[in-house]
């Protein structure tokens, strides 16, 4: 695909809310993805032109960070968190679970398009390990069955929807979430639930509190 | 340190000083000092690779870890600033500071190929060498190395070797730095981090070279050296670039009679440590297509003669004629040009000559004659690096002066506002964050008459400096336009010539109407003095000939003998003028050191040697001499000076010394002159051109120039041929991609591009492939061309 004229525009528009402009690669390239499910050369090259720096400048971010695929990610974005706590918990057998599923190792898209496999990071939802995120919405607490159940729900094409609420729509849509996270979707589904909160409760009911930090040890 | 020069205030700078240890010897130093230039100072060495004095610090490597005390761990000194009190330990005296060292070492060697016996660094790497001070005797690695396919191009020129790269940063920090072309950038992460460009960008600097040249290790080679040699088997001479007037000092490594490669040479005063690529990578035309023995012409055809023969044939060609020109190509040493300069009053009792065989005028000359010719150093390297402002007329540092654009980029990093008269707002005025004053070709002088208050304002502040390139000579009224800026506003300015020879056959005396050292011909003084050194009792005192008055002498027959050195009929912007005037005179003498058009035309050709051959003197655009040695110091071909001094012998006339020790110290003996000067031009400003499109060029760095013949890995990294329009240009043009220009000689197809031209102005490349002006279309810039949408 080509960019449009009116991902330009959206892309102009980015650029256009910082100070220095180059502090919108993040957004943009993101924008890139969603109408793209990846960052094209043409998209570096476009982001380039906007901002008035070099492609290779764009290049170095985009291969930087790991958000930003240089080849395409197809429909949905599967992340299995195998990190300590997740991996411990069982995010290592949801890994191979999913990864046998789908015949495909991380970092790699499956054969139909369908699916992208990634081992991610740790995604500070440890309350809820291990954790899988579809197209970076959580499905937390899951097990190597309901993880392969999610991707087999999705690959029939029924609606799926985050264990915190939202409706998974896809890649591409999540990417424009976020170049413009103020799409109205932000109270979709719930930020902070009672389990997150058990150590506060805790805390407050036994006067815990933690100690200041001395002046003067930096 | 950067001395700010604020107008009005004190400038001795205000430097604290701090006293630090170093392995316990105690040095007092500047405030801010990095600890790695201190144990310089005492002679320290501590072991580095992303370190680098002209570039910002970023301590990437971690090679040079050492002992702080207070510090609980060791600090990298190629970032860390002294402070008052500080105690370091560098390896020589602390284990934990050599420990890191090593650990660090044998990080950097994990993934390191070790393929020394086949790598271009190999025996002049940091890498190696730091290896064996710095490292572990043994490797304990036994796993497998991470290894990639080897090499690629980052452009055509430079080639990428990723495994042997230590991730140092610094060919990324020139690009962005200093190049201010940051098409080479560190991609990917940890493990896979790699140097490497967009897909579809090549780094197509005019700086690459140098990123090979500070590569601390093989990753990075040139296609034109790679595999060429061992540097052990090279011998090295310090040579001065014979390309451009910036005059870089640079490095030419030979072996068994050939150049094997050019590097930058630390000349700080001058290239600090940088050229470009042209004068790094340009140097085979020195071998090819080369005269080797004198030639005459019998029976309309050039034969091979022998030295007597032909010196002798020369000898009386000349002496029968009885009006002569010389005219000197503008790449001459400083004592060829001389030579040509006394043998044209001495040996032909004429003062037509000329060094200016290009685009020239009247104004230029007298321009030159007024307020160039042996004046006094004022601008350097230097006071550029302090200017509060510059600005820049009818030149395009990037292409025609690259030494004076990575000064000025330095200078506008620190602050210097840069703005530039012209039609176009190049890549390169981009790259200084300069400001155009824009001015359709030819209106120059009106715009520099109106020039804003505010400009002209700024202008006034002490060191502030007007740079005008030679192509203000093609714009009637810009010399004397700019004259009277300087005067009114107090700047000081400087000429930029494109040619190495150029200022310096200024100061020879090889322009009609000037003597050696600025003198003026019309000064009784001036030429007495000259005559005495010279050992005749009197010079031609009329001003003679010059520039396309010279060529149509010639052409109405009105030239008996001319004598060229160094000439190219394709630097003429009339062409036709040029080979009419050579058809018509009676007899010309060609010094040349390749065949060439001019070869082609003459009764007699003496080979002459290339800058390998002999040694001699360029003089910088500052005006500074910038010597160099022979590098063949075997080689049996003689200087464009010996030969005259042949020919004059053979003539019966005696011209003084040709020899290079002799000449200088001729050239010294008459110093410069303090008496009165020339006339300054008062030219009015010509009309501009009528027509929708009128033409804005100069010549691109990398081109069809004749010296930077079989190079095409440097040809391959020329910038876009192409013609560059405004937006509203080119829709008015239906926005093709590929435009035909025409003029009155022709047309030449090409690219269209879309950038930062003022509406009305194409700006093409002069001599690039494919777009060669003088020939192709005729014409030159400021005149109107038609311009069409191509199928
Ligand atoms: S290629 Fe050379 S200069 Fe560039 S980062 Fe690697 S080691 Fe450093
Ligand atoms: S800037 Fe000029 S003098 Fe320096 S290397 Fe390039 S061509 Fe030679
Ligand atoms: S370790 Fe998996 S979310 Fe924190
Ligand atoms: S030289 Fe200091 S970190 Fe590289």
């Amino acid at each position: 695909m080509t960019i449009s004229a009116e991902t330009r525009d959206q892309l102009r528009e980015l650029a256009a809310r910082y100070p220095k402009s180059r502090s919108a690669l993040l957004p943009m390239l993101h924008l890139v993805q969603s109408v793209d499910d990846e960052v094209t050369s043409e998209g570096i090259n476009v982001c380039a032109e906007i901002l008035g720096i070099t492609s290779a400048e764009v290049t170095a971010v985009a291969t930087f960070y790991t958000m930003y695929k240089r080849k395409p990610v197809g429909k949905h974005h599967i992340g299995v968190c195998t990190n300590t706590l997740c991996g411990l918990l069982g995010g290592d057998a949801v890994y191979s679970a999913l990864s046998e599923r789908l015949g495909i190792g991380h970092n790699e898209p499956s054969a139909d398009g369908q699916f992208w496999l990634e081992h991610i990071e740790c995604q500070a939802a440890c309350t809820h390990a291990p954790v899988m995120t579809v197209d970076w919405e959580y499905m937390d607490d899951v097990t190597p069955a309901s993880a392969v159940a999610v991707v087999d729900r999705l690959a029939r094409g029924e609606q799926v929807e985050s264990t915190r609420g939202p409706v998974i729509r896809d890649f591409q849509a999540t990417e424009h979430t976020l170049a413009f996270p103020l799409d109205g979707l932000v109270n979709d589904g719930v930020a902070v639930d009672a389990k997150m909160l058990v150590g506060l409760r805790l805390a407050n009911e036994r006067g815990m509190s933690a100690a200041s930090i001395p002046a003067g040890d930096a | 340190m950067t001395i700010t020069s604020d107008a009005g205030s004190d400038l001795t700078p205000q430097v604290e000083m701090v006293t630090v240890v170093v392995d316990g010897v105690a040095i007092e130093i500047p405030k801010g000092t990095l600890v790695i230039r201190a144990a310089e100072l005492l002679g320290i060495e501590i072991p580095r690779f992303c370190d680098h004095p002209l570039l910002e610090p970023v301590a990437a490597c971690r090679m040079c870890l050492v002992d702080i005390e207070g510090v609980p761990k060791p600090q990298p000194a190629c970032a860390q600033v002294v402070s008052e009190g500080m105690q370091v330990r560098t390896q020589l005296t602390s284990p934990v500071a050599r420990d890191a060292q090593e650990g660090v070492m044998e990080f950097l060697l994990l993934n390191h190929p070790l393929d020394c016996p086949v790598c271009d660094k190999g025996g002049e790497c940091p890498l190696q060498n730091q290896a064996m001070t710095a490292g572990r005797p043994e490797s304990r690695f036994d796993e497998v190395k991470r290894t990639f396919p080897k090499p690629i191009n980052v452009s055509a020129q430079i080639l990428l070797d990723r495994e042997r790269c230590v991730s140092c940063a610094r060919c990324t920090r020139f690009a962005e730095q200093i190049a201010g072309d940051p098409m080479l950038e560190l991609l990917e992460r940890g493990a896979n981090q790699q140097v490497g460009t967009a897909v579809d960008q090549p780094f197509d600097s005019y700086f690459s070279g140098n990123t090979v040249q500070i590569c601390p290790v093989g990753a990075l080679t040139s296609a034109a050296y790679r595999f060429r040699s061992r540097p052990f088997d090279l011998v090295s001479v310090p040579t001065t670039c014979e390309h451009c007037a910036s005059g870089c000092s640079l490095r030419t490594d030979h072996r068994r009679g050939t150049v094997t490669r050019r590097l930058a040479w630390d000349e700080p005063a001058v290239n600090e440590e940088w050229n470009c690529d042209k004068g790094r990578f340009a140097f085979t035309y020195q071998e090819q297509g080369r005269v080797t023995t004198p030639l005459i012409r019998e029976d309309g055809q050039l034969r091979v003669a022998s030295w007597p023969e032909a010196l002798d044939f020369a000898a009386r060609g000349l002496s029968a004629a009885s009006s002569h020109g010389v005219l000197v190509g503008g790449r001459s040493t400083v004592e060829d040009s001389y030579a040509y300069a006394r043998f044209a009053r001495v040996a032909l009792k004429t003062d037509n000559i000329d060094f200016r065989v290009r685009d020239s005028s009247d104004e230029e000359a007298q321009f030159l004659r007024s307020a160039v010719a042996g004046t006094a150093v004022r601008t350097t390297y230097e006071t550029l690096e302090q200017a509060p402002v510059v600005l820049l007329i009818a030149f395009e540092p990037e292409d025609e002066s690259p030494i004076v654009f990575l000064r000025l980029r330095k200078a506008a990093r620190g602050g210097t506002r840069v703005y530039a008269v012209g039609p176009v707002a190049t890549r390169g005025l981009a790259k200084l964050s300069g400001t155009l004053i824009p001015a359709k070709p030819g209106a120059e002088p009106a715009v520099l008459a109106e020039l804003a208050e505010q400009v002209r304002a700024e202008l006034q502040a002490p060191g502030a400096v007007i740079m005008v390139g030679e192509r203000i000579a093609g714009i009637q009224g810009g010399a004397t336009a700019v004259l009277q800026l300087a005067q009114a506003t107090g700047a000081a300015l400087t000429w930029v010539p494109r040619r190495a020879g150029e200022r310096g056959a200024l100061d020879a005396g090889a322009l009609a109407g000037l003597l050696p050292g600025g003198r003026p011909l019309t000064e009784d003084s001036a030429r007495a003095a000259v005559a005495a050194a010279w050992g005749v009792d009197s010079l031609p005192a009329t001003v003679g000939l010059a520039g396309a008055e010279l060529l149509a002498a010639a052409r109405d027959g009105a030239i008996g003998a001319l004598i060229t050195g160094g000439v190219e009929l394709g630097d003429l912007a009339d062409q036709s003028l040029g080979r009419a005037g050579l058809e018509a005179a009676g007899f010309v003498v060609a010094l040349e050191n390749h065949h060439s058009a001019i070869t082609e035309l003459a009764d007699v050709v003496f080979p002459v040697a290339v800058v390998t051959e002999k040694a001699g003197t360029f003089m910088n655009w500052e005006g500074r001499p910038r010597p160099f040695a022979q590098t063949f110091k075997d080689a049996l071909v003689m200087s464009d000076a010996v030969v005259l001094g042949m020919l004059a012998k053979a003539m019966n006339i005696a011209v003084g010394a040709s020899d290079v020790a002799g000449i200088r110290q001729e050239l010294g003996a008459l110093g410069a002159w303090t008496g009165p000067r020339a006339e300054r031009p008062n030219v009015p400003a010509g009309p501009v051109a009528e027509g929708a499109h009128l033409v804005a060029t100069w010549r691109a760095l990398i081109d069809n120039g004749v010296m930077q013949e079989g190079e095409p890995y440097l040809a391959a990294t020329a910038h876009l041929v192409a013609a560059t329009v405004s937006a509203t240009t080119a829709g008015a043009l239906g926005n093709p991609e590929s435009v035909t220009v025409t003029g009155p000689l022709g047309s030449v197809t090409v690219p269209l591009e879309i950038g930062a031209v003022i509406d009305g102005v194409v700006c093409l490349p002069l001599n690039s492939p494919g777009c060669v002006l003088y020939r192709d279309l005729g014409v030159r810039s400021g005149q109107a061309v038609t311009i069409k949408g191509a199928l």
